[in-house]
């Protein structure tokens, strides 16, 4: 192996090491609540803390159920968005006007997180309340999904959209590249066809699919591993709800609003980790199923 | 058999339909897009609006008032934050740098296949899970909350963008150059740093400067790392240091109204310093992987 190659080595093997450090970090810590609870800290919905250790109980299902319904919520939301968008940009924007809506969108791509939880917490947050919410609950409470009164507006609605605003940035650009990459000749055909710009459309995004697949689910990747905007708007409280309008937690904001004080316990930085744990495995999977169907995508 | 005149009724009316779904069609996409972006000048607009009332040259110098007493100043928190881009770049870019050089220079090779995937990966990686990893491997061991465990935290956090552009400025670089340098008998590493790299310069810092912008407004990472610091500038490497979205996360969650506005005029300044850093580079360049 030459000299070179053997330089870099270590630098690359910095990477591999810091990942494989994160990971073992994760299964060690877990590895003292899973002793004590087996797999019920993952199926049930139970956050006892006591300085009594004999008393101390944790299940995280509620944190799991919140990432994945406001995650499916924001991706819901965002796949609309993400797929007008892309087609505007390259089918119907004005050169000029193209080059700035991409610019907009990679800042809100790369946009700090903290400042979508101050708008979501202070601005979104009433607006969903007074105008989506409360007009909903009144007309149709019978309905589960409907049926929680929207006091504060914490809910897992309010991350659902937080989410999906933040995530379609990222979908979309996704979305644009592949669309970008339809021969033009395709579109040519359709058109010669005599078909609409709604047909033709239809048949360009429906060659692309798969790609737009992989954006949902790197978006949806993205969505579940957010944190500070989500812990901000979600309501953080250990509920397993139906209600789009009920407050709930999600595995990271349960992290970022319980670790400050769980050394107290003698088992819950223990629960924490193996919350972290789940959302480690989840974001991984969910990545690597992206990407590998992008990749194959690009190369099928 | 179909009168002639119901054919023709027939076609007319398929064609109405067609030409209806179309401008449905058109209308939504126009709709949709506006929806996509409308949020950004919303949240530009807010945070113009409710944070220009804070600013003041003592807001930017002072330090953290009690409750309920004034506006007081985001002092620390701006120094904090500095002081960690600059620290996390200079622990993170050189392997960063050098890892998206072994990646795009063996691109054939296992660990270069992988090196590139592990990145993607890491692009993605939940960055709340990063901060309670570093608190477990470098708060913990170390005492407390510090300047070196946020910056370490938020290398990690940096390292994947770098390497990832670095690799992608390399890989634009046609052939032909490589051969070039090879000809003259120069050594790969000549080749690498002395043509490549020079070539690649712009595409490298941009790459640079965007892991900064990007780091300079991540706060998850920092919720169990850097610790926060209010009142102090700066005490050390090996004590806790604050940082601007840290401050605004805390502050938002406080019942104080004078703390919501200390808030939002730091959710202002951190708005600034990003868009200042971020619009200029992209302005230069094409597009950015993010």
């Amino acid at each position: 192996m030459e000299r070179f190659k053997l330089g870099l080595l270590p630098f690359t093997a910095i990477i591999f090491g810091i990942f494989v450090l994160m990971l073992s970090v994760y299964i060690i810590n877990s590895v003292e609540v899973f002793h004590r609870q087996g797999l019920s800290i993952y199926t049930t919905n139970q956050w006892v803390a006591s300085e009594d250790p004999e008393k101390e109980r944790y299940g995280v299902l509620s944190a799991i159920y919140g990432s994945l319904y406001t995650s499916i919520l924001a991706v819901i939301f965002s796949l609309p968005l993400s797929i007008s968008f892309a087609v505007f940009v390259i089918d119907y924007a004005p050169e000029r006007l193209k080059e700035w809506l991409i610019i907009m969108n990679d800042i809100m791509a790369g946009m700090p997180t903290v400042i979508y939880g101050i708008w979501g917490a202070f601005i979104l947050i009433p607006f969903l309340r007074d105008f989506i919410m409360y007009p909903l609950y009144r007309l149709l409470s019978f309905i589960p999904l409907f049926s929680f009164e929207p006091l504060s507006g914490y809910s897992y609605l309010s991350a659902g959209i937080l989410l999906g605003i933040m995530v379609t940035p990222f979908a979309s650009s996704i979305i644009r590249e592949a669309y970008r990459m339809v021969p033009f000749t395709y579109r040519e055909a359709a058109f010669s066809l005599g078909a609409t710009r709604y047909e033709a459309t239809k048949i360009l995004l429906g060659y692309i699919k798969p790609a737009i697949v992989a954006g949902i689910i790197l978006a949806f990747g993205r969505a579940i591993g957010e944190t500070v905007a989500v812990s901000l708007v979600v309501g953080n409280t250990f509920n397993i709800h139906p209600s789009l309008f009920a407050p709930g937690y999600t595995i990271s904001s349960l992290i970022a609003n319980q670790f400050g004080n769980a050394f107290i316990y003698r088992y819950m930085t223990s629960a924490l980790f193996s919350a972290g744990l789940s959302l480690f495995l989840i974001g991984l999977a969910v990545n690597i199923l992206g990407m590998y169907m992008l990749k194959r995508w690009k190369h099928g | 058999m179909d009168s002639p005149k119901n054919a023709t009724n027939s076609l007319t009316n398929s064609l109405t339909i067609r030409i209806i779904k179309e401008k449905i069609f058109l209308i939504s996409i126009a709709v949709f897009t506006a929806a996509a972006i409308i949020p950004l000048f919303h949240i530009i607009y807010s945070v113009i609006v409710r944070g220009i009332p804070a600013l003041s040259i003592e807001f930017l110098l002072g330090s953290l008032p009690a409750p309920n007493d004034g506006l007081g100043g985001i002092g620390p928190a701006i120094a904090g934050t500095f002081v960690l881009v600059f620290l996390s770049s200079l622990i993170g870019l050189p392997i960063a740098i050098l890892a998206g050089i072994y990646s795009a220079e063996y691109p054939n090779s296992i660990l270069g296949r992988l090196t590139k995937t592990l990145l993607q990966i890491m692009l993605e990686f939940p960055t709340i899970l990063v901060g309670v990893f570093v608190m477990q491997v470098v708060v913990i061991p170390m005492g407390s909350y510090s300047a070196l465990a946020g910056a370490f935290a938020l290398a990690i956090v940096m390292m994947p963008y770098v390497a990832i552009s670095t690799e992608e400025a390399l890989k634009e670089i046609p052939f032909t150059y490589r051969e070039a340098g090879f000809s003259l008998g120069l050594s790969r590493f000549k080749v690498v740093f002395h043509i490549l790299m020079k070539m690649a310069r712009k595409g490298i810092l941009t790459g640079v400067l965007i892991g900064m912008a990007k780091v300079a407004g991540e706060t998850a990472p920092l919720l169990f790392s850097a610790g926060g610091s209010s009142r102090i500038y700066f005490a050390g490497l090996d004590k806790p240091v604050g940082a601007i979205p840290l401050l605004i996360y805390n502050l938002i969650q406080q019942p104080y109204e004078n703390y919501h506005q200390i808030a939002w005029g730091a959710a202002l300044v951190l708005m600034l310093i990003f868009l200042g850093i971020f619009i200029p580079i992209r302005l230069k360049i094409k597009e950015v992987k993010l």
